[in-house]
């Protein structure tokens, strides 16, 4: 199972299921990362720490805590 | 009787809610190019025709289950409070995402305006936005408009007016047929309540109860119908929840808002988003993995740099002029209280405090820029790792930046923090982050000890400081008070945007009036006090005797330190000088004289007062006369550690009472409150002893 913290700057995917509890998930559907959108990272600190992610034209940042707990797969399947 | 049409202005966060507000009227709302600029609702009124247009802009939310504090003050002002019309903003650039939020405002069904705001920037891209056919699916008036360029704005006005005047259009937007079946059977039992009589009341009720809403929960739990709404809805959560295989009907209703939200913007927007656009070009820049750190770093240095050395020029002039005025002023009108008054006690104070503005507007510049460009949001991106190991996360960037600036407005903007121990830690180091208000005295200090020491980096140093060691003690109070971890961090980055020059101007207009109205009232008035409470009582027989025996010597060294021997002689007697001999032994293990500790007890009323009081002290006489200027007489009159003690002090003391009045305003709690008030000050004075010691001990 791919996890968004998984995948390289660059990289593209999209989103097959949250796993984060509420009310982090809420926020993360409310900025339109749902089930079904196209994900592109941006940008990860050094340690991988903080993410930057673009989905649907929004830009959000989280943490590897929150980027591991969204699962995605490759664009071409 | 002038009609009165009460409008709410809702969006999620940075799409420009309060900048059409300030397009459409001469309000000057804060506006920024980060989520949660807006903290809490203001009121903005406007006349039109027969109209009394009132708006009431509320903080961004993204949706109605609310998260922040800040979004809850949205939330129940929608929820409770009493409005004609919606104006829903929504960001064009990301409208399937903001139309998710709309839905939910939808779902009320008030009259409800949809404002697609920023086409400017779709129209850069070379999109089109088929206004109508969005119209069409949703069934309310939509405005296209760009804040910035003050497009479209004056529809909004016609529109508000236009839908006061006819009855609420019916409902268009329907979710999937399992759903609206649920709705329509849990809205059936709602009914039967006095509390949900219409139709409209009820339908948002039970979505909002399937949506898993713990404020409309709260709402039905003491109703008599609790027990079978309860239950209908148990039932509810499970069917749908095995229909639709997810885990929540939370979940359920979102994916539904977010398919017809990304399907009505593929039918009505027609927009490439190219890439490598300028924002991407400048974050492979600004949020490298390993540049970025330090270009952070680089632009912070800089910021301190020029509101040294930058500054520095007016600084001199200004203070010049001041200090030329008085002594002309001196001497040129008549002897008696109202020239001593005015020229030893009022435009020394002023003037200390004035010679600082261009210091100041510098630092503000800086920190405007910051919040105006995008690059807020990545410097919160940049630093949540490290703000993590001190027990915070990197959204408390904001209102500890923002602490450099003023402390008030930060402690409200710690709002955007979810966590209740967050916010508190947040706010409990706040005063750490030395605002601007205390600018002028590390400047004084500063340009009297390090003159020849590369005085901007100085300045760095200590706001450096000050912020570190407000994350010390912030992990302190995180493994001893507040165990538990910081809340998770989910943030929106916003694309960068060019700063208007005019908003900038605009701003730093407004701070400059607000700095002046106050050091020419506030500060004019507390340098009266301070100069009478110096000046009374006098002495009589002490003054008799000085004058005669300055009578009898004919020699003029003499003379003059005579006159000087009695002005610091009157001074120490009178009122302050009491006081100040009173307190001076709690500062007196820190090297401070009375003066000194007058004025940064003083400075407890605004941190402006600390220099302006000096000001006032050193012109009165007594110290030494020789030369003019504030900053030789610090120089003179101040050792280098207690000058170190005083900039400790300073720095971590409790800031003014506005800021208190805020602290106290926004947590309930008295023993945070208590605790708020006393602990930094213990700090100072344990710090400030060490630095001195140690100091005293290098041999300075
Ligand atoms: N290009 C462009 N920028 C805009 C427009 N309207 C607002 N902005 C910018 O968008 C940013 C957000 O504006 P605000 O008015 O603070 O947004 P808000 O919705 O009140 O934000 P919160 O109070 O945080 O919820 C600022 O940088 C504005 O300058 C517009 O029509 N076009
Ligand atoms: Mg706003």
């Amino acid at each position: 199972m791919k996890r968004i913290s998984d995948l390289e700057i660059d990289e593209e995917a999209v989103v097959v299921k949250i796993y984060a509890k509420e009310p982090i998930k809420g926020r993360l559907l409310s900025m339109g990362i749902v089930k079904g959108a196209k994900v592109k990272i941006i940008a990860h600190t050094l340690a991988r720490q903080t993410w930057d992610i673009l989905s649907n034209n929004t830009k959000v940042a989280l943490r590897e805590e929150e980027a591991s707990s969204i699962e995605v797969k490759s664009i071409y399947e | 009787m002038n009609d009165e049409i009460k409008v709410a202005i809702v969006g999620q966060p940075n799409v420009g809610k309060s900048s059409i507000i300030n397009a459409l009227s001469n309000a000057e709302l804060h506006v920024g190019n980060f989520s949660g600029v807006t903290v809490e609702k203001k009121e903005v009124f406007l006349k039109r025709d027969i109209y009394d247009i009132k708006m009431t802009d509320l903080p961004g939310i993204y949706a109605l289950n609310a998260y922040t504090p800040e979004e809850q003050v949205a939330k129940d002002f929608l929820l409770n409070e009493d409005y004609d019309i919606i104006l829903n903003v929504v960001d064009a650039n990301t409208l399937s995402r903001n139309l998710i939020f709309t839905m939910q405002l939808l779902d009320i069904h008030k009259k409800t305006i949809l404002v697609l705001n920023m086409v400017d920037e779709i129209a850069k891209k070379g999109g089109s936005i088929d206004k109508s056919k969005i119209e069409k699916l949703l069934g309310i008036p939509v405005i296209l408009t760009s804040a910035k360029e003050k497009r479209g704005v004056d529809e909004i006005i016609s529109e508000i007016i236009k839908l006061h005047k006819i009855p609420v259009a019916k409902n268009k937007v329907f979710y999937n047929q399992k759903i609206e079946q649920r709705v329509e059977e849990l809205a059936k039992i709602l009914r039967k309540s006095p509390h949900f009589q219409s139709h409209d009341v009820s339908r948002f009720m039970a979505i909002r109860l399937l949506d898993r809403d713990e404020d409309a929960y709260k709402m039905i739990h003491d109703l008599p119908i609790f027990i079978e709404v309860h239950n209908a809805l148990e039932k509810m959560y499970k069917e749908l929840e095995s229909e639709f295989d997810e885990e929540s009907t939370t979940d359920i209703l979102a994916n539904e808002r977010a398919a017809i939200s990304y399907n009505l913007q593929m039918e009505t927007i027609d927009v490439d988003e190219e890439e490598g656009s300028l924002s991407e070009k400048l974050d492979n820049f600004l949020i490298h993995p390993i540049l970025g750190l330090p270009i952070f770093l680089f632009f912070m240095w800089a910021l301190f740099q020029l509101t040294f050395v930058l500054g520095n020029y007016p600084m001199n002039i200004i203070g010049a002029i001041f200090s030329e005025t008085s002594s002309f002023l001196a001497d040129f009108l008549p002897k008696g209280i109202f020239n001593s008054v005015l020229t030893e006690g009022i435009l020394p104070a002023v003037g200390a405090i004035v010679m600082f503005l261009p210091n100041i507007l510098i630092l503000f510049l800086g920190l405007n820029l910051l919040e105006q460009t995008g690059y807020m949001s990545r410097a919160a991106y940049l630093m949540d790792g490290f703000l993590k190991r001190f027990g915070l996360q990197g959204k408390a960037f904001v209102p500890l930046v923002s602490g450099f600036g003023c402390t008030v407005p930060a402690y409200m903007a710690a709002r955007t923090l979810k966590n209740p121990k967050d916010r508190i830690i947040t706010m409990l180091v706040l005063g750490f982050m030395s605002c601007g208000a205390r600018l002028p005295i590390y400047v004084l200090l500063v340009s009297a000890f390090f003159a020849n020491h590369n005085p901007g980096n100085v300045l760095f140093l200590i706001y450096i400081s000050g912020a570190f060691l407000g994350l010390v003690v912030a992990k302190i109070l995180r493994t001893v008070l507040f165990k538990g971890e910081p809340e998770p961090f989910v943030m929106e980055m916003p694309p960068y945007r060019f700063p208007s020059f005019k908003a900038i101007g605009m701003d730093l207009w407004i701070k400059t009036k607000m700095f002046l109205k106050k050091a020419g009232t506030f500060i004019a008035v507390a340098a009266m006090a301070i100069w009478f409470l110096s000046s009374y009582p006098v002495n009589n027989k002490m003054v008799q005797n000085y004058n005669a025996k300055i009578e009898q010597t004919t020699n003029i060294g003499k003379k003059q330190n005579l006159k000087n021997e009695l002005k610091a002689k009157s001074l120490e007697d009178s009122y302050l000088g009491s006081v100040g001999k009173f307190i001076q032994p709690v500062f007196a293990p820190l090297g401070f004289d009375w003066r000194l500790s007058v004025a940064v007890i003083a400075g407890l009323s605004a941190k402006e007062v600390v220099v302006s009081t000096l000001g006032t002290l050193y012109a009165m006489g007594g110290a030494s006369e020789k030369s003019k200027g504030l900053i030789s007489k610090i120089r003179q009159n101040v050792d280098f550690k207690s000058a170190i003690a005083l900039i400790i002090i300073i720095m971590i003391y409790s800031p003014c009472l506005a800021a208190m009045g805020t602290f106290y305003a926004e947590v309930p709690q008295w023993a945070w409150r208590i605790f708020y008030t006393i602990y930094p000050n213990v700090v100072a004075w344990l710090l400030a002893f060490g630095v001195y010691k140690t100091l005293a001990l290098m041999g300075y």
